[in-house]
């Protein structure tokens, strides 16, 4: 579903992502871990034909993003850490112009049980303005979903949700999974990796350096296996030395 | 703790000065502040070294007759009065001093004074007050005049000002804390300034002749009978304090403005001590006035000027918006909503009823062919500026989606696409506001004899085709320039400011002209050409009307030319350059 082959991404001299490559299948839900300035955000503006890439490919649903880029977008979301709204158009408005974007004829019986989902109904008339931050994020997701993407990426999708949120937030990505999407997701929040994710690809300025299951993941990175969690594998695989390095120690 | 706070305050300055040097060494903000400099000198710094125009050298004493100088103070004085008596009936918050977020954060928790923090509001305030006195003083001194006796002089008049605001602002929270509700106090304000105007009028009713309509007509007769009411009787004791404000301004020579600068500054004083006397409680209000302030900051600098509006309510579309369709409609949708209540139809359709009124009466009233034409010049000036400036006011395309663009490049569409999209709103209300100005244009003709009517009406009927067209070419402009220089242009980040900023605006501005110019040219060839052939056989009147078309076609060819490449121009655009440079 996702196809992705010696991504580069340079700023001037600055390498922000460097010959990535990897696949998604349909169904899979790939987190994408790394440090700070790794080069995530990045990875996934290329992927979503936001900005495009210096070298390499980048294939959604067999379509080249920026060779085919029409076709290629009608069948991914991007779900950005902050959500982007207008703010002068209401919940419901957003989905309506949505839905024109996207040519969604049935969009009204759509947007509506998304916002029941998401529970967002009673918001529909409220200006972006009116909402709490979860709810603009709810309202962002429900945009995204209406056309039905087959490949979902999510740049940090809890900030901002209170536990409820997050609980139902987690629902929703793996539903759309089990109903065959392809998910990406950024995020530092290694347990809702752990927990969600089929596959874990750890990026460390700008390159890959581990890519697989979790358990493909902490044998490449563990003396035993089971000895470590993701966080710890995390600070192993992303720490300057080898491998054995701590995390910094918590205050007493 | 003051030291601490006057730390911030110098250190805040110079650090947004230094930063404004610093980004010097870029060339675009180099030689903004170049053309920028250039602009301030030209039109204000050079009558400071090199006199004036008219002859008159820098500094030289403005000699006015004591009467006329008279007048000019209780003009000021009454225009003080104004201003002090609607900051005690309009505003209805408690007293809240606004500071920004971060000082509520850091200052409001700190073991900080109530006083302390009202002289650091106080001692802040003033940085924006000389500034506005540097403004005032280089706009003022171009009158003639001592530049110095001017700066000195505004900035008694802002400080007092200033000071008088805060003061009335703790005034009526006491009041609203003692149970005097808003509406009691403004019953009582304006009582006290109906005593104060009666007692004026009937004094001047009983001492000056009487003001009738035939003295109005005459500028003169209604200045000489202001000056009167205002120099003698009861109005000259009235304003009596706000002419002390006034007065160190308006001094001719440096010991007249000694004289007036003591009871001026003691006013001053008298208003410091009701302010930091004052014991009332602004925390509670302050936070919730920075909060709205950081959030109408955060719209304005995201161009979107109506979200800066207090209290912003959701708007209805303008039509229903189907789920099929071309998707450029989208984004006229989307935008005619943003373009907000300002423009809703109801105002359209009470301007059309104002203008069918005026018609009809001009019609009936055997017309009166003056007013006629003054309202034709009227609208041709109109017609003008909506050329000129509606481009400018209009910002919703691409000046205020540019910061949402990661997202607009998410969208399945073609770059050309969303650019006609973007554009399309503010194309419609200028054409629909210029099509209106033509309707009464033309109505108006019909009522006036002895002009060539028959030119002048095909004359409209042209623009009816070409000032859309030319609205979409002028909109293409800034557009375009804002893909290609987002830093010039104010887009959703912060806006550039200062010296270099203004430098950039007037290059943009003569870059902008230069490529209307250029546009115009091959149009302005087709219609001349058609008209000058038609002209000889078929008359001026009936040449317009072709000339106009194939005018109108040229131009709508280089307009699809250049949503093309604004198209272009947003599909390389690059979302990660920062718009605020």
């Amino acid at each position: 579903m996702v196809q992705v082959e010696g991504l580069t991404k340079l700023y001037g001299e600055f390498t922000a992502v460097s010959e990535l490559a990897f696949s998604l299948q349909p169904g899979e839900v790939l987190g994408l871990v790394g440090p700070n300035g790794a080069g995530k955000t990045t990875t996934l503006r290329c992927l979503a034909g936001i900005i495009p890439p210096t070298r390499g490919t980048v294939q959604v649903g067999g379509h080249d993003v920026v060779r085919d880029a029409i076709a290629a977008k009608k069948q991914l979301a991007f779900f950005t850490d902050e959500p982007r709204l207008f703010d002068y158009l209401t919940v419901w408005q957003h989905l309506n112009f949505i839905a024109r974007i996207y040519q969604v004829a049935d969009y009204e019986r759509i947007g509506r049980e998304l916002l029941t989902e998401l529970e967002i109904a009673d918001k529909r008339d409220a200006l972006p303005g009116e909402l709490s931050r979860g709810m603009k994020q709810k309202l962002a997701i429900a945009c995204g979903l209406l056309h039905s993407p087959r490949v979902i990426y999510f740049d940090e999708p809890l900030t901002g949700l209170d536990p409820l949120g997050i609980r139902r937030m987690k629902d929703s990505i793996l539903k759309r999974a089990r109903e065959g999407a392809a998910i990406i997701i950024s995020s530092h929040l290694l347990h809702l990796v752990e927990e969600i994710c089929s596959r874990i690809l750890i990026l460390k300025n700008g390159r890959k350096i581990a890519d697989g299951t979790l358990d493909e993941i902490t044998r490449k990175f563990s003396e035993q296996p089971g000895d470590a969690n993701l966080e710890e594998i995390f600070f192993r695989a992303t720490s300057e030395t080898s491998a054995g390095a701590s995390p910094p120690p918590l205050p007493h | 703790m003051v030291s601490a706070l006057l730390y911030l305050q110098y250190h805040t300055f110079r650090n947004r000065l230094v930063s404004r040097f610093k980004r010097l060494k870029q060339p675009k903000y180099l030689i903004g502040a170049i053309v920028g400099a250039l602009y301030f000198y030209w039109y204000f710094f050079r009558y400071l070294f090199r006199g004036y125009a008219n002859g008159r050298q820098p500094g030289a004493n403005l000699a006015f007759p004591p009467e006329q100088l008279l007048l000019f103070e209780l003009s000021g004085a009454l225009v003080l009065f104004v201003i002090v008596l609607l900051a005690w009936i309009i505003p209805h918050e408690r007293a809240a001093l606004t500071f920004t977020e971060a000082e509520v954060a850091f200052l409001f928790p700190a073991p900080v004074t109530r006083r302390t923090l009202i002289h650091f509001k106080l001692l802040r305030s003033q940085l924006r007050i000389l500034f506005s006195v540097l403004l005032l003083t280089l706009f003022s001194s171009r009158f003639g005049g001592n530049a110095w006796i001017h700066a000195l002089g505004w900035w008694l008049i802002l400080s007092t000002l200033n000071l008088h605001f805060l003061g009335s602002a703790f005034a009526r929270t006491l009041l609203l804390d003692r149970g005097i509700s808003n509406r009691l106090r403004r019953f009582l304000v304006l009582g006290l300034a109906g005593v104060m105007v009666a007692g004026v009028w009937i004094w001047a009713r009983q001492t000056v002749p009487e003001l009738n309509s035939a003295r109005i007509t005459d500028l003169g007769s209604a200045l000489d009978y202001l000056q009167r009411v205002l120099t003698a009787g009861p109005a000259l004791y009235l304003l009596f304090p706000f002419r002390l404000v006034v007065r160190p301004f308006l001094a001719p020579d440096a010991m007249t403005f000694l004289g007036a600068l003591i009871p001026a500054l003691l006013l001053f004083l008298l208003h410091y001590v009701w302010v930091i006397y004052s014991d009332v409680a602004f925390e509670e209000a302050s936070v919730e006035a920075s909060q709205k302030l950081a959030v109408r900051i955060a719209a304005v600098r995201a161009g979107n000027w109506q979200g800066a509006k207090k209290n912003q309510k959701a708007k209805r579309p303008w039509f229903s918006l189907a789920a099929s369709g071309p998707s450029a409609t989208a984004f006229l949708w989307k935008n005619l909503i943003g373009v907000g209540q300002v423009f809703s139809p109801r105002l359209w359709i009470a301007l059309i009823v104002i203008v069918m009124v005026l018609c009809f009466s001009l019609g009936r009233g055997g017309l009166n062919q003056n007013l006629s034409v003054v309202v034709e010049i009227v609208i041709a000036i109109a017609l003008s500026y909506s050329l000129l400036l509606g481009p400018q006011i209009l910002r919703l395309d691409f000046r205020h989606d540019l910061p949402l663009a990661d997202v607009l490049k998410t969208f399945p569409l073609r770059g050309w696409q969303i650019a006609l999209g973007e554009i399309l709103a503010p194309v419609a209300v200028l054409a629909v506001f210029q099509w209106f100005l033509l309707v009464i244009e033309a109505g108006l003709l019909l009522y006036l004899p002895g002009l060539e009517r028959t030119l002048l009406l095909a004359i409209a009927f042209g623009a009816v085709f070409m000032l859309p067209v030319l609205d979409v070419l002028l909109l293409l402009i800034p557009n375009a320039a804002v893909l290609l220089f987002p830093s010039w242009i104010q887009t959703g980040k912060d806006s550039p400011r200062g010296v270099e900023a203004t430098g950039q605006r007037l290059i943009f501005a003569l870059g902008q002209l230069l490529a209307l110019v250029v546009a115009l040219l091959p149009a302005a060839g087709v219609f001349a050409v058609i008209f000058f052939l038609l002209n000889f056989t078929v008359g001026p009147a009936a040449a317009i009307m072709p000339a106009s078309l194939a005018g109108a076609v040229v131009l709508a060819v280089e307009a699809g030319f250049g949503v093309m490449v604004l198209g272009k121009l947003f599909e390389r655009f690059d979302v990660t350059e920062e718009p605020g440079g």
